[in-house]
């Protein structure tokens, strides 16, 4: 699959959930496949802390990486690209093509560094929907990402539940745990230790590698897993036979972090990681609310959310949370808890399983919301042999419930 | 379409048309897709089995992944008409707790199981060789639950019968089902 890259610019302001404003902005999208006539096959694929826009395919036949989640997207594959038209936008505040603190700010000429507003995972949604406004789209078939990408979808399922028709929502969480915060401080903490870093102005000089370099490393241990590790790794030396007792890189797990960690700087600015993970960090839903299922009241899509057994990062357990806040409220939810040994990267990797889920949940969402809103095509209206609930599904309960508590 | 289990076509006749139903332990979702197509419910399940779930959502059912004993905390009180419960009791550690669960979740509940009294079920036994699943089969320990023991429970529970069927294969018992009975379907509610 041959794609494209693309830019948008709007020249608006967007108010940012500080109060800040941030503008004019420029987003970095790709889209693969075909909008129906109807425009009702879009799917709205969110990228994680690392991503960028390039989810699938290569731009040239001669480009050797394809992009970052091109094992699920394509034809014929999980998110099929044959029946759906997909598309992923780099987030704001990143470095691969959308406004970020690497971007020159109008105002000054220079680049943002440190002058970049403080983003949120909401603000990246609210860029998000004006991509879709200009591209026409007004509803999406799914929202979909894994990690931060998950955040971002659950985002848009609470902000815009008119606009939104499912979630798939991999390796996330509704409340970013205190761990999660700390595992993002670490990697931050690395960055300001870097002399390069400079207060964040240090573009056009040497840029902090080594501290992000760390940063990075940081991430990649939290993406695997004990067994993954060990498997992967185990004790083995690189290039020796035995112990050096020195302290080169000696262990094959020290030469993999290290390795991963340099690669990182030839293409992510260390800003963008600092702004990235701090939008992460405020991610929680129930803010706000009071407890996480009041944020979800008002949604209206269909859930599928998977954790994958061995991710400690965003652990199954905060999957069951968000499953518990969804069903509290009758939203239609699957949850289902894949059985890896591949930690948080498991979201990237088990893409088979993946797959199997997708399609058919994918196929039954659009059959059943291709009907027009509030009449649920798939009830037939048999003879009721006694007294229930009618045929009218929860979600139109609830919408009454809301209406008569929004009056309280 | 009949169903490959006898007891799914008697619970199939006791849910009404419509219903908001939960089906525990909801296997691959045999039960619930037929309820869906022949009754139009609106089905949720919960299974432990990663991947029978996925073969329910291949099905385009709604499934938790989960363990029932773990109780049903996801869900509010009184969410479900109809909480059924098929041929799961007699493997669970803590039934009584998985009872009250369904009677706070759902207004009345379906619950089917094997019959330990059925004569034929006595016969092993005066054969000596023993209830439940035999050892060298490998399969999981079972209870043995007789009629008198499920009422005395449903009793001690606050919960009534409001339907029983009795089958033996796929034909319906009427008389002394506690002997002639090899399964049960008992539709319950609070008492």
């Amino acid at each position: 699959m041959i794609v494209h890259a693309q830019q948008i610019t709007f020249d608006q302001k967007l108010v940012l959930q500080s109060g800040a404003t941030l503008g004019p902005i420029t987003l970095a999208y790709e889209t693969y496949g075909t909008l129906n006539v109807d425009r009702s096959n879009a799917i709205l694929i969110c990228h994680a802390l690392s991503g960028d826009a390039h989810v699938a395919g290569r731009y040239s036949p001669q480009d050797r990486k394809p992009g970052w989640w091109d094992e699920a997207v394509g034809p014929g594959k999980a998110f099929d690209t044959d029946k759906y038209f997909i598309l992923c936008a780099n987030v704001i505040g990143g470095c691969a093509g959308s406004t970020g603190p690497s971007s020159i700010n109008p105002a000054t000429g220079r680049p943002y560094g440190l002058s970049f507003p403080v983003v949120t995972v909401a603000d990246m949604v609210e860029a998000e929907r004006w991509l879709l406004d200009a591209l026409g789209i007004p509803s999406l078939l799914c929202v979909t990402g894994g990690s931060m990408g998950g955040m971002q979808s659950m985002q848009w399922a609470v902000s815009y539940p008119e606009r939104v028709r499912s979630a798939i929502v991999l390796a996330s969480t509704a409340r970013v745990s205190a761990q999660s915060i700390a595992l993002n401080e670490v990697p931050r903490q690395a960055i300001y230790a870097d002399p390069n870093w400079n207060e964040g102005d240090y573009y056009g000089k040497e840029a902090p590698n080594a501290g992000l370099a760390v940063a990075r490393m940081i991430g990649h241990i939290t993406y695997l897993s004990e067994t993954s590790m060990r498997e992967k790794f185990g004790r083995r030396l690189q290039h020796r036979e035995q112990y050096g007792y020195d302290f080169a890189t000696e262990f094959e797990v020290e030469s993999y972090l290290k390795y991963h960690g340099n690669r990182f700087t030839a293409r992510f600015d260390a800003n963008s990681f600092l702004y990235i993970t701090k939008a992460i960090d405020y991610f929680d839903l129930s803010q706000g609310h009071g407890d996480l299922a009041e944020a979800f009241r008002n949604v209206t899509a269909k859930f599928l959310v998977l954790s994958y057994s061995s991710d400690w990062l965003y652990p199954p357990e905060q999957s069951e949370e968000l499953v518990r806040a969804l069903l509290r409220n009758g939203i239609d939810a699957s949850y289902v808890e894949i059985q890896s040994d591949y930690g948080h990267d498991a979201f990237l990797l088990e893409v088979e399983r993946l797959g199997e889920l997708t399609r058919d949940f994918l196929a039954k969402v659009q059959r059943e919301t291709s009907a027009p809103v509030g009449d649920n095509g798939s009830v037939a209206k048999d003879e009721p042999v006694e007294k229930v609930i009618p045929l009218a599904t929860w979600s139109a309960a609830r919408n009454a419930r809301v209406a008569g508590q929004g009056n309280a | 379409m009949t169903s490959a289990r006898p007891d799914h076509e008697a619970i199939v006749e006791l849910v009404p048309s419509g219903a908001r139903v939960l089906d525990l332990g909801c296997g691959d979702g045999a039960l619930l897709a037929q309820l869906v197509e022949r009754k139009s419910v609106l089905g949720r399940g919960v299974e432990v089995d990663e991947a029978k779930i996925r073969a329910c959502v291949s099905r385009g059912l709604s499934v938790r992944h989960g363990n029932i004993e773990d109780g049903l905390a996801d869900f509010p009180d009184g969410m479900f008409d109809l909480v059924v419960l098929s041929q799961t009791i007699a493997y669970l550690n803590r039934p009584l707790l998985v009872l009250k669960e369904m009677a706070r979740v759902g207004r009345s509940a379906i619950i089917s199981f094997e019959n330990a009294g059925y004569w034929g079920v006595r016969y092993r036994v005066l054969r000596g060789e023993g209830v439940g699943n035999p050892l060298a089969s490998g399969l999981p320990r079972i209870r043995a639950i007789t009629l008198p023991q499920f009422q005395e429970t449903l009793q001690q529970l606050d919960l009534r019968a409001e339907t029983r069927v009795f089958l033996r294969g796929a034909a319906r018992v009427t008389r002394w089902p506690s002997f002639l009975a090899d399964a049960a379907v008992y539709r319950v509610t609070k008492a």
